[in-house]
């Protein structure tokens, strides 16, 4: 049984790799969703950052996508177990038809993040650690620097373009 | 609810209301509004008025669209 | 315990970050930091299964909030160039 303050350090990591894994999966970097998604690349890249890292800030700001999913998955595990998790995969479902989005992106985020939580506090990890560790996870890609942020997800986008190379940007 | 996190939301409604008096861009005013509205959430939820909090959720965004009908017919 | 107290942190910092930042597009991700740790903070004191709904709620009507805010931001901007 671990600290308290490193179950949530843990905790921040294993969001924060669930989530980025989720949105270059589902091609949230390569452009954006509506417009205003557009309008917040666009500043981003005349502040000095890259434009591939601004349309994914500014399709997290403007839909429901996997960090949301990830963050309500985390609230259901910790209110009502599992069958919590899987009912916020619901509602993030309905969010995301609200805001003009197909959705697959928030709803698949969901429930891998409920089956993650529910799976780390069996074997010692509280559900609050999780919710914590998502606020962290996203203070660091949306909340310090939009400069470094969105450089940062435009090297993974190209990582995740050699990768596949089908869908180049 | 114990003081840190009293304060703390308290800041934010503070912070709000502030950043909406001094700025003078609607869009800046309406950013700044929702923070405080951020703030005024923990409380409504830590008397237990979930059903409250649900239907503040819902209305609040629906007041900013109809204040962005106007906002928009002055830029335009 | 100490994972409400991050929450209410991280949501007073950002705070002050909006207020820092000039730009209006570039406020939007603050804010949404501000959104993701009030649904926190909503879930981390009330742990009933409603609270779920009371959380998803909220966190769905700031994301339209901004949603809105960000479109009719652009779409006044390419009507007046």
């Amino acid at each position: 049984m671990l600290d308290e303050p490193l179950r949530i350090l843990i905790a921040a990591i294993i969001c924060w790799l669930n989530f980025m894994t989720i949105d270059l999966i589902f091609r949230l970097p390569h452009s954006g969703g509506v417009s205003g998604a557009t309008a917040i690349a666009q500043e981003v890249e005349k502040g000095g950052g890259k434009l591939n890292g601004g349309f994914m800030m500014g399709n997290i700001v403007s839909s429901p996508d996997a960090s949301a999913g990830t963050l309500l998955a985390s609230c259901g595990v910790y209110c009502a177990g599992l069958p919590g998790g899987l009912f916020a995969a619901l509602l993030v479902y309905i969010g995301n038809r609200i805001c003009y989005d197909p959705g697959y992106a928030g709803t698949t985020g969901c429930i891998t993040a409920t089956f993650i939580v529910y799976g780390a506090t069996q074997i010692g990890f509280v559900a609050s650690d999780f919710i914590a560790g998502m606020v962290i996870a996203i203070l660091t890609i949306q909340g310090i620097s939009y400069v470094h942020a969105s450089r940062l997800v435009a090297r993974l986008w190209k990582v995740r373009c050699r990768f596949i190379p089908e869908d180049k940007p | 609810m114990d003081e840190f996190i009293m304060i703390a939301c308290s800041g934010l409604v503070l912070i709000g209301m502030t950043a909406a008096i001094l700025h003078r861009d609607p869009f800046d005013k309406l950013i700044s509004l929702s923070i405080l509205i951020a703030g005024i959430f923990p409380f409504i939820v830590d008397r237990g008025y979930l059903d409250v909090a649900a239907a503040t959720a819902l209305i609040a965004p629906l007041s900013t669209i109809f204040i962005l009908m106007v906002c928009r017919r002055e830029t335009a | 315990m100490i994972a409400i107290y991050i929450c209410a942190g991280i949501a007073v910092y950002a705070a002050i970050r909006i207020i820092a930042e000039h730009n209006t597009m570039r406020k939007l991700p603050f804010l949404n930091v501000v959104s993701f740790a009030v649904t926190g903070i909503i879930a981390l004191l009330m742990p009933h299964p409603i609270t779920i709904a009371a959380a998803a709620a909220y966190f769905v009507g700031s994301t339209l909030e901004s949603n809105a805010i960000a479109s009719t931001w652009s779409g006044g901007i390419k009507k007046d160039g």
